[in-house]
């Protein structure tokens, strides 16, 4: 399919069809993939849905023909300043480059998984979406533009379709940018997405509701995208040390808003609401490790996540600064950033540059202190408390994206006996993604969640169900290791669609679990598995 | 002065002005937020499975080593052999490298019979011994780099007509771009059937280089070469076979750019200059009111508090 065709009127422009999705592996050779499910009448006279059917934004049809247009020159308004130092300083040179150098050799098709995953769907191309707004520029924007248009190849018609389409499109990325990492010329298709979102939401208001009014809204005003209050994060903390202190026997205070302490710990709220294990865990290690540190209850400061990076420079700008000022305000040496891959590239990386040296603070990822917590010798492990087989989920974020590969496999090896941890094929800088990328684990509007799970989940489902082929016998206990907020919540929805653990006894944890879990002076095991305790509530 | 020589002239300033505006525009754009991706082979040989120094606990507090060697070592093959396509898209590299190396042989065969031409012009003429083996040089890097040049092309564009993943996506333009840089690979090589020692370029060179009418006629098969050579040599700046401009940004600016920001006030200042710009994005959550504030008002400011404060 040409990108041109994307302007095309119609109801759909493609049907996805489960029987050419990418095959799984063992036990899932025979299984019936079901088609994504489809919207109903009513939300399909509601929603735009005319690029696959499936509706990620819900996005309303307009009105009357006048509102297409607007919504279009809106658009194009938009692109426009996507291109001009003063709107879009942050990424113009990387866009300005990946807009004109395209060579059109498709090396980067075959890297991307959704393309992949979906039986090769030419709209899932990485080159597609960045095609039609490359076109859209150079006609319409750039000087003697409609000038032999079809000779030169950008002759597309800029119209609502387009525009509903490409919008869609922007949310069946994932943002993984394998495609940047093996393509010849350097170009960046994902950032190519990236910017598009920034279009949309900067320019028209038009966003995923999870991540812009549910998510970053959320998180500057009521101080974390979960919703929970300032209010409330002091009593979830001592939640947490009450479940500390029944798994140990030990109290374990949790310091909050200790000024002056080493480092700001700040953890992906989702973890606290979802996988409370994980802060607990992190309380256990840096108690038993003599670890000066602090958790911040301040407004934004509890919530490590920044869902801007995914979709609008000023709203990641606002969530940084903030992250940044608490950090300065309690005088710590260091921010640590938990078990999320988002947010530490989105700290650690991308705010590097949004504020002058002396007013930022170091950031390091907690996978590297946790390295230098085993290396230190503070805290005592016994590897046979791990003893299953183990595989390692590498986040795109702080693996491909910020180069942090060997912290968590040498804590690994240091906490499993030997021979139990194995590697996912490819892995580490070539990982794939989870599948819940650039905000997809916390998207489920419209029939959004069904995609993707079956298609940009897909092929982590076959890398897990990969690492563990001859040992599929459910009765023994295999562990998933990823070590982000996001991942695990595209692989836990994963696992439930496919009924993994019942079918091949494959379960999925963070790193500082599994630490705990081998720490000499914890009696009791500290990981939960699917069914073994009555009162669990997953 | 023939008009031929003038053109030359030409085009040749076409092509130093548009390349040079072209690099020029890049270079002047503002420094971009990072978005580097590993592996960066400037981390050196330890961390060449992708790693960074984000590895190190207190990474800040240690003195930063960019193993520069490793980094020529990397984008040496990458550059001659297109060492990325070949990992990736084999099946386009067998006619891809073939192309691009043959290109590289032809400008090297270009640029020894510039070199034989200033010989000549300092009474180093080919039957000398350094201009005979400059000569010799400029046969073998032009002839075989026109030969490859050819197979590359003709390869690129059965592969371009008949693969249906990239026939969907090629323009006339695309076809017509290879087919004019074969013409060129063509022309030359049938230009070294009539001059089998490049004289006659030579000659025309030297009559380049000294502002001089012509002292050899050149063949019509010359003339052909020469104006398919110029028309592409000033038409080229303006496309994206520019690409070794992107290949350079992009690896070397932004891909492999992990220099992390440690106060330098040379990054300082930038940064201060861009906060300050005005923005003008029209959602309502941006508050941007127009252009008449600026990145450092909106991004410091909470729109959702404020409205609670009031």
């Amino acid at each position: 399919m040409k990108p041109e065709e994307i302007s095309k009127p119609g109801e759909q422009l493609v049907d996805l069809n489960p029987q050419n999705f990418a095959t799984l592996p063992p036990p899932y050779e025979n299984y019936k993939e079901s088609p994504v499910a489809p919207l109903t009448d009513d939300q399909k006279t509601r929603w735009e849905h005319s690029l696959d059917g499936v509706s990620a934004l819900t996005l309303p049809k307009p009105q009357t023909p006048e509102e297409e247009e607007k919504l279009v020159a809106s658009f194009l308004s938009g692109l426009e300043k996507l291109m001009t130092k003063e709107n879009n300083w942050t990424f113009m040179q990387p866009l300005m480059l990946s807009l004109e150098y395209c060579a059109k050799c498709q090396t980067c098709a075959d890297a991307c998984p959704v393309f992949e995953a979906s039986g090769h769907k030419d709209i899932y191309r990485p080159t597609f979406r960045a095609d039609v707004l490359r076109k859209v520029a150079k006609k319409y924007l750039s000087p003697g533009g409609k000038i032999l248009a079809g000779f030169r190849g950008h002759d597309i018609d800029l119209n609502w379709d387009l525009v509903a389409r490409l919008a869609e499109l922007a949310y069946r990325c994932t943002l993984c940018r394998r495609c940047a990492s093996v393509c010849p010329v350097g170009v960046d298709n994902g950032l190519i997405t990236h910017e598009l979102r920034k279009l949309f939401s900067q320019e028209l208001g038009i966003a995923a509701a999870e991540i812009h009014e549910k998510g970053s809204v959320k998180h500057l005003k009521f101080g974390s995208s979960t919703g929970m209050t300032t209010a409330a994060i002091g009593d979830i903390i001592e939640y947490l040390e009450d479940d500390i202190e029944e798994k140990t026997g030990k109290r374990i205070k949790i310091p909050l808003n200790k000024k002056g302490a080493e480092i700001l710990l700040v953890h992906n709220a989702g973890e606290f609401m979802s996988w409370p294990e994980n802060p607990m865990a992190f309380a256990i290690l840096f108690d038993a490790a003599g670890i000066d540190y602090t958790i911040s209850t301040d407004l934004v400061g509890y919530d490590a996540v920044n869902y801007g990076l995914w979709y609008d420079d000023v709203q990641f700008a606002r969530v940084a600064i903030k992250h940044l000022e608490i950090a300065r305000e309690l005088g710590v040496k260091k921010i640590v950033i938990g078990e999320c891959g988002h947010a530490h590239k989105a700290l650690s990386v991308i705010a590097d540059r949004l504020l002058p040296g002396d007013q930022l603070i170091p950031r390091e990822s907690s996978y590297t202190l946790l390295w230098d917590i085993v290396k230190s010798g503070k805290i005592k492990f016994d590897p046979s408390k791990n003893d299953f087989p183990v595989t390692l989920h590498d986040p795109c974020n702080a693996v491909r994206l910020m180069g942090i590969v060997k912290p968590q496999r040498e804590v690994l090896r240091a906490i499993t006996p030997p021979g139990r941890f194995r590697e996912m094929t490819p892995h580490g800088v070539e990982n794939y993604c989870c599948g819940g990328g650039s905000g997809f684990a916390i998207m489920s509007s419209g029939n959004f969640t069904d995609w993707k799970i079956k298609l940009s989940g897909r092929k982590k489902l076959q890398q897990i169900l990969g690492a563990f082929q001859g040992e599929m016998d459910p009765e023994l206990k295999k562990m998933v290791c990823a070590p982000c907020s996001n991942c695990k919540g595209q692989i836990r929805d994963i696992m439930e669609t496919y009924e993994v653990y019942e079918k091949t006894g494959i379960w999925y944890t963070g790193l500082v679990e599994m630490m705990v879990n081998a720490m000499v002076e914890q009696e009791q095991p500290f990981l939960d598995w699917p069914g073994e305790d009555e009162d669990d509530d997953m | 002065m023939s008009w031929i020589q003038i053109l030359t002239y030409l085009c040749g300033a076409i092509f130093i002005v548009g390349f040079a505006a072209k690099l020029l525009k890049y270079a002047t754009m503002p420094m971009h937020v990072r978005w580097e991706l590993y592996p960066i082979p400037h981390e050196g040989k330890h961390k060449s499975y992708g790693g960074s120094f984000y590895e190190e606990i207190d990474h800040w507090k240690q003195e930063r080593h960019k193993d520069h060697m490793a980094m020529y070592m990397f984008m040496l093959p990458e550059i001659l052999f297109i060492r990325a396509l070949y990992e990736d898209n084999k099946s386009l590299w067998y006619w891809s490298f073939p192309f691009h190396f043959g290109l590289y042989l032809s400008i090297a065969g270009l640029a020894f019979l510039t070199i034989g031409a200033f010989l000549q012009l300092l009474g180093l003429p080919p039957a000398t011994a350094i201009g005979s083996f400059v000569q010799s040089l400029t046969i073998l890097f032009g002839v075989v780099g026109y030969i490859l040049g050819l197979i590359g092309v003709v390869g690129l564009v059965i592969k371009r007509m008949t693969d249906t993943e990239l026939s969907e996506v090629s323009a006339p333009i695309d076809y017509m771009n290879l087919i004019w840089l074969g013409a060129i690979f063509l022309t030359g090589l049938l230009v070294w059937f009539q001059d089998p020692g490049f004289a006659i370029s030579r000659e025309y060179l030297v009559s380049i280089i000294t502002f001089s009418p012509m002292k050899a006629q050149l063949s019509l098969m010359h003339y052909l070469n020469l104006l398919i050579f110029l028309g592409f040599f000033a038409y080229f700046p303006f496309t994206h076979m520019t690409h070794m401009v992107s290949k350079y940004f992009m690896w070397d600016k932004v891909k492999f750019d992990d220099d992390p920001n440690r106060g330098d006030p040379g990054v300082d200042a930038k940064i201060k200059t861009y906060l300050g710009y005005p923005v003008t994005w029209s959602a309502a959550h941006i508050d941007a009111q127009g252009g008449r504030r600026n990145w450092a008002e909106i991004a410091t400011t909470n729109p959702w508090t404020k409205k609670e404060e009031k």
